[in-house]
């Protein structure tokens, strides 16, 4: 490597910004367009991680995400108050997850409530609009429902059965390009 | 409200957006696709992805967050269309 190159590289990581030890940040830096770079370099990482898995463990994949993403729900809504109607803790999920993942309660046209009886189960639909799931399997031009999928299935239900007290499971009815839709079994 | 629109003379009655949509919103009449259930959609835009026609519109949606794409391809794209 010639002096030159290595006199560029020096000049490229030059700065005279000022760091005190009790600096706190107030801002996001560099700007959130110059983050793009940084997104996707990351929405490639955890796209390949993903990939690997699946080689490595086959259909044991979807247990070993599926399981972390439950753990990490009970992890982060233990510190939330706990409430027992499951509409409630939804919507207090929905704006834990804010910016990540946006949740909304639904119902098809022809149901008039939003928790449903039907075949003996009790579920609730909910429709997945912002995901960074979905974004990052996107990027790589991976399909929809794997294990990233689970991660975040798995989140969902830990953090709801933290918050309620009562076991639920998740079901993956569809996804889309720009919204998934998820059945909330009740149990 | 979800607003749905088929350009009939795009549309070629495959329908692959009948089979696709997992709220039955379309049907098949006379060979072209009809938004019957438009109040049963939920905006995934699955039916955009697989219509070969580029016949269907939607209004209405939440457009969810796309930062997956290239903001220098989207602002190339931009300059061209
Ligand atoms: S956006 Fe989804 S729910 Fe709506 S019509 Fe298309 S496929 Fe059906
Ligand atoms: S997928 Fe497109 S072309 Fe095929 S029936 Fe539906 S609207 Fe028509």
């Amino acid at each position: 490597m010639t002096d030159g190159t290595i006199r560029e590289m020096k000049d490229s990581f030059a700065s005279t910004t000022v760091y005190r030890s009790e600096d706190v940040p107030l801002q996001c830096i560099p700007p959130p367009n110059e983050l793009e770079d940084t997104l996707h370099g990351l929405m490639k990482l955890n796209g390949l991680i993903i990939r690997s898995l699946e080689e490595i463990a086959g259909r044991g994949a979807n247990a070993v995400t599926y399981r972390a993403g439950r753990k990490y729900g009970h992890e982060v809504a233990k510190y939330f108050r706990k409430i027992e109607d499951v509409e409630e803790a939804l919507k207090e999920l929905s704006y834990i997850l804010h910016g990540q993942y946006t949740i909304e309660i639904w119902k098809p046209a022809d149901k008039d409530r939003y928790i449903i009886e039907e075949n003996g189960s009790t579920f609730i639909y909910l429709v997945f609009h912002d995901c960074i799931v979905r974004q990052t399997l996107r990027r790589n031009g991976q399909p929809q429902g794997g294990p990233l999928c689970l991660t975040l299935f798995g989140y969902v239900v830990g953090a709801i059965e933290e918050i309620t007290g009562k076991k639920a499971k998740l079901e993956i009815v569809h996804t889309g390009p720009n919204a998934c839709l998820k059945k909330l079994i009740l149990q | 409200m979800i607003e749905i629109r088929v350009d009939e003379n795009s549309c070629n009655g495959c329908g692959l957006c009948v089979k696709d949509c997992p709220m039955q919103v379309y049907e098949l009449r006379d060979s072209v696709s009809v938004p019957v259930r438009a109040a049963s959609c939920m905006g995934c835009l699955s039916c955009h992805e697989i219509c070969p026609a580029q016949a269907l519109e939607h209004r209405g949606v939440y457009p969810s967050r796309r930062h997956y794409i290239d903001i220098r391809v989207c602002e190339m794209l931009n300059r061209v269309i």
